[in-house]
C-alpha cells in the first residue's frame, strides 16, 4: 500500500473525528466540559443510521440519524448534566464517565457486540452517486484507490465545515455562541439567553455527533465499541486545536487522521495495533508541550 | 488490665498491628503443615476478598492524590499494570509467551513498586501543572496507550495471552488450594491494613494538611512558602508507587498478567468507591470500595437465579455502576461518609 492511499485514508478518517470534534469542542467552549460520553452519541446516531438506511435512502437516514443524535444530546443534557452545570468540571466528567458507561451497556443489552453494515450498494446513494475513481499510479506515491464513499465523506465534512462557519459568523445564535464561548457573564449581561445558546449548543453537538456516526457507518462498520474507540481520538483533536475552537478542531482532526494512517505505514506489521494508540500519544505530547492546545486560549492553572 | 487495655488506641497504629498479626498468620499458617478447607460455596467471596484487598491499595493511594491533594487523576489503572507487569517480566520462568526473566521474586516486587513510582513521576512531571480536567484526560490517555502496548506487544509483554508462569510465593508454602487461597486472602489484607496504617500516619501528619490546604486553595498554600508542585508530586508519585505494589502482589497472587485485567473498569471501580464512600476519609473510601465489590460479588449469584444471559447480566451490572457513579455525584458529592467542608462541595 503506498503512501498516497495512506494520506486518503488519512483524509477520510480525519473527516469524521472532525465533524465530531467541532461538536464537542463546541460543548468544550461553551458548557464548559469535556463530554466523555460523546462517543457514545456517535454510536446512537450510527444505530439511527442503520436502521434508517435500511427503509429510507441514505441521505435521508443520515437526516434522520442528525435529528436523533440532537434529540438524544439535548435530552441526555436536561437530565444528566444542566443540573449540575455549576459544581464545575471535574463533577461534570466523571457524570460523563458514568453516563458513557450507562449509554454503551444499554446499547450492548439491545445491540450485543456484533458489527453492522450500512449497505451502500442497496441504497439510493451508491445508484445514484459518484463512480469509484479509477487507480492513479506515480511512481513516488504508489497505487492507490479512492471509493465513492471516501469522496462523500470528505466532501460532505467540507460541507458542514462550510455551513457551520456561515453558522458562527452570519446568523445571531452562533455569534451568541462564539460570545459565551468568550466570556459568559459578559455575554449574559449584554442579554444573550446563556441558557437557549447551551440548549442550543447541545443540540447542535448531537447532530453533528448523529452525522459522524454514519459517515463511520458508512465508511467502516456500526457497532457497540463505535463511540469508545473514537472518543480519545476526537478529545485529541479538540485539545490539538485548543480545546473550545471548532476551526482547531478541524485542523487537529486531519493532524490526528493522517498520523494514524501513516503511522500504519512506518510501523511493523506486528504493531499496527499501536496506530490508534497514536491519537493519545499525540494528545499527551500537545498537553506537555503546550497545556492549552495549538491554538487555545490559557487552560493552565497551577 | 484486660488485653484490648494494651492495645494501641491511635487508629493507624492499631491498623498497623492488625497487618502485621494478618501478615505473620498468613505466613505461618502456609508454612505449618495446617490445612484450611473452604467450602466450595464460599471460595468466591475469598477470591473477591483477595480483589478487595489488592484494590482497597489502589484507591487509598489515589484518595491520597484525590482526598487529600484534589489531583484527579483518571489513569491510575496504569500503575497498577505496570507493577503487575514489572513483576511479571522480571519474575516469571520459562514463560509461554512475552519477556521471563526469572529473577527472585521479592526483587521483581521491589522493581514494581519503582518502576510504577517512575512512571507516576514522568506523568506528573508532563500533567500535573494541567487543569483538573485535563489532567484526568491526559492520565485517562496514558493509561489507554500503556493498554494499547500491552495488547500489541507480542514479544516484550505476551500481547493478549499476556505473561504466565509468574511464581506464586504464598500459595506455593501452602499445602492445597483451599489453604493456599486462604493464606493469600490473610496476607493481602495485611497488605492492606499495613497501606492504611501507613498513609494515615502521613495524611494525619502535619504533611497531611498541607496536602489538603493544596486541595483547598492552591493559591494561599504557595503564599504560605509551600512549594505546591513539590507537594502535588510527591502525592502522586505515593500514590502510583502503592499502586504498582497492589500490581506486583496481583502478579504474585494471581501467576499470570494479562490486558483484560487492568483495563479502564479498575479505575472506574475504585474512582466509584472512594466518591461513594466519602474521599479524604481512609475508612470511608475502603467502605465505599466495599459496597461496590459487595454488589458485584451479589450480583454474581443474583445472575444465577435471572433468566438473562451472563453477557446481558453484566451489562445490567455497568449500567447500575454507571448510575450509581452520577447519581453519587449528583446527590452525595461528599460521599456517604466524607466531610462535606473538607471537600469543599455543596450538598
Amino acid at each position: 500500500m503506498g503512501l498516497a492511499q495512506n494520506i486518503i485514508f488519512g483524509l477520510v478518517t480525519g473527516s469524521y473525528i472532525a465533524i465530531a470534534a467541532i461538536g464537542f469542542t463546541l460543548i468544550y467552549g461553551i458548557v464548559n466540559m469535556i463530554n466523555f460520553a460523546y462517543g457514545e452519541y456517535l454510536t446512537i446516531g450510527a444505530f439511527i443510521g442503520f436502521l434508517a438506511a435500511g427503509v429510507l435512502p441514505l441521505p435521508v437516514a443520515a437526516a434522520v440519524a442528525m435529528i436523533g443524535g440532537g434529540i438524544v444530546s439535548l435530552a441526555l443534557a436536561r437530565l444528566f448534566f444542566t443540573p449540575i452545570n455549576d459544581t464545575g468540571p471535574v463533577p461534570m466528567l466523571l457524570t460523563s464517565i458514568g453516563l458513557g458507561l450507562v449509554l454503551r451497556n444499554v446499547i450492548r443489552l439491545w445491540a450485543g457486540r456484533g458489527a453492522r453494515y450500512i449497505d451502500t450498494q442497496t441504497t439510493t446513494f451508491r445508484t445514484e452517486g459518484l463512480p469509484d475513481l479509477p487507480v492513479g499510479s506515480y511512481d513516488l506515491l504508489g497505487d492507490f484507490f479512492v471509493t465513492s464513499e471516501h469522496l462523500v465523506v470528505i466532501g460532505v465534512t467540507v460541507g458542514v465545515f462550510l455551513i457551520l462557519h456561515g453558522l458562527l459568523t452570519r446568523t445571531d445564535v452562533g455569534i451568541a455562541m462564539r460570545a459565551m464561548g468568550d466570556n459568559e457573564s459578559l455575554a449574559r449581561v449584554r442579554g444573550i439567553d446563556t441558557q437557549f445558546i447551551r440548549n442550543s449548543v447541545w443540540i447542535l453537538a448531537g447532530v453533528l455527533a448523529g452525522l459522524s456516526g454514519v459517515l463511520v457507518g458508512v465508511q467502516t462498520n456500526v457497532s457497540v465499541t463505535t463511540g469508545y474507540a473514537h472518543i480519545l481520538q476526537i478529545l485529541a483533536a479538540a485539545i490539538l486545536g485548543g480545546a473550545g475552537s471548532p476551526y482547531g478542531a478541524v485542523a487537529g482532526a486531519y493532524v490526528i487522521g493522517l498520523v494514524i494512517a501513516l503511522s500504519t505505514a512506518f510501523l511493523p506489521s506486528s504493531m499496527t495495533g499501536i496506530s490508534s494508540a497514536m491519537a493519545f500519544v499525540i494528545l499527551v505530547a500537545v498537553l506537555l508541550v503546550k497545556p492549552s492546545g495549538i491554538a487555545g486560549t490559557e487552560v493552565r492553572e497551577a | 488490665m484486660s488485653v484490648t487495655d494494651r492495645l494501641p488506641g491511635d487508629i493507624a497504629d492499631r491498623a498497623g498491628l492488625i497487618g502485621l498479626v494478618l501478615v505473620v498468620a498468613a505466613i505461618a499458617i502456609a508454612v505449618s503443615p495446617l490445612v484450611v478447607t473452604v467450602p466450595s460455596a464460599l471460595l468466591v467471596f475469598v477470591e473477591v476478598g483477595i480483589l478487595f484487598a489488592l484494590y482497597g491499595i489502589l484507591v487509598l493511594g489515589l484518595d491520597l492524590q484525590y482526598g487529600h491533594t484534589g489531583l484527579v487523576n483518571f489513569g491510575h489503572v496504569l500503575f497498577f499494570a505496570v507493577g503487575g507487569y514489572t513483576v511479571a517480566i522480571l519474575a516469571a520462568e520459562g514463560s509461554f509467551s512475552g519477556t521471563s526473566l526469572g529473577y527472585p521474586w521479592p526483587l521483581a516486587l521491589v522493581a514494581g513498586v519503582i518502576v510504577a513510582g517512575v512512571v507516576g513521576a514522568i506523568v506528573g512531571a508532563t500533567s500535573l501543572r494541567l487543569r483538573d480536567d485535563f489532567l484526568a484526560i491526559a492520565t485517562l490517555a496514558a493509561a489507554e496507550i500503556f493498554y494499547s502496548l500491552t495488547r500489541n506487544l507480542q514479544d516484550l509483554l505476551g500481547g493478549t495471552t499476556g505473561i504466565l508462569s509468574i511464581p506464586t510465593p504464598l500459595a506455593e508454602l501452602a499445602a492445597d488450594y483451599d489453604t493456599a487461597m486462604f493464606v493469600t486472602l490473610l496476607g493481602m489484607l495485611g497488605a492492606a491494613a499495613l497501606t492504611f496504617a501507613a498513609l494515615t500516619r502521613l495524611t494525619e501528619a502535619p504533611y497531611g494538611r498541607v496536602l489538603r490546604a493544596i486541595r483547598a486553595d492552591e493559591l494561599v498554600t504557595r503564599s504560605v512558602g509551600k512549594s505546591v508542585f513539590t507537594y502535588k508530586m510527591q502525592a502522586f508519585v505515593y500514590g502510583a508507587a502503592l499502586a504498582g505494589l497492589a500490581g506486583g502482589l496481583f502478579a504474585l497472587y494471581n501467576g499470570a498478567v494479562a490486558p483484560g485485567f487492568f483495563t479502564i473498569q479498575v479505575t472506574v471501580t475504585i474512582w466509584i468507591g472512594m466518591l461513594l464512600g466519602g474521599a479524604s476519609n481512609h475508612r470511608a473510601v475502603l467502605a465505599g470500595l466495599a459496597i461496590i465489590m459487595g454488589l458485584r460479588l451479589f450480583s454474581r449469584f443474583a445472575n444465577q437465579s435471572l433468566p438473562v444471559s451472563s453477557g446481558e447480566f453484566a451489562s445490567i451490572r455497568l449500567i447500575a455502576v454507571g448510575m450509581i457513579l452520577v447519581l453519587v455525584i449528583r446527590y452525595r458529592p461528599a460521599g456517604i461518609w466524607g466531610n462535606e467542608k473538607e471537600l469543599g462541595v455543596d450538598s
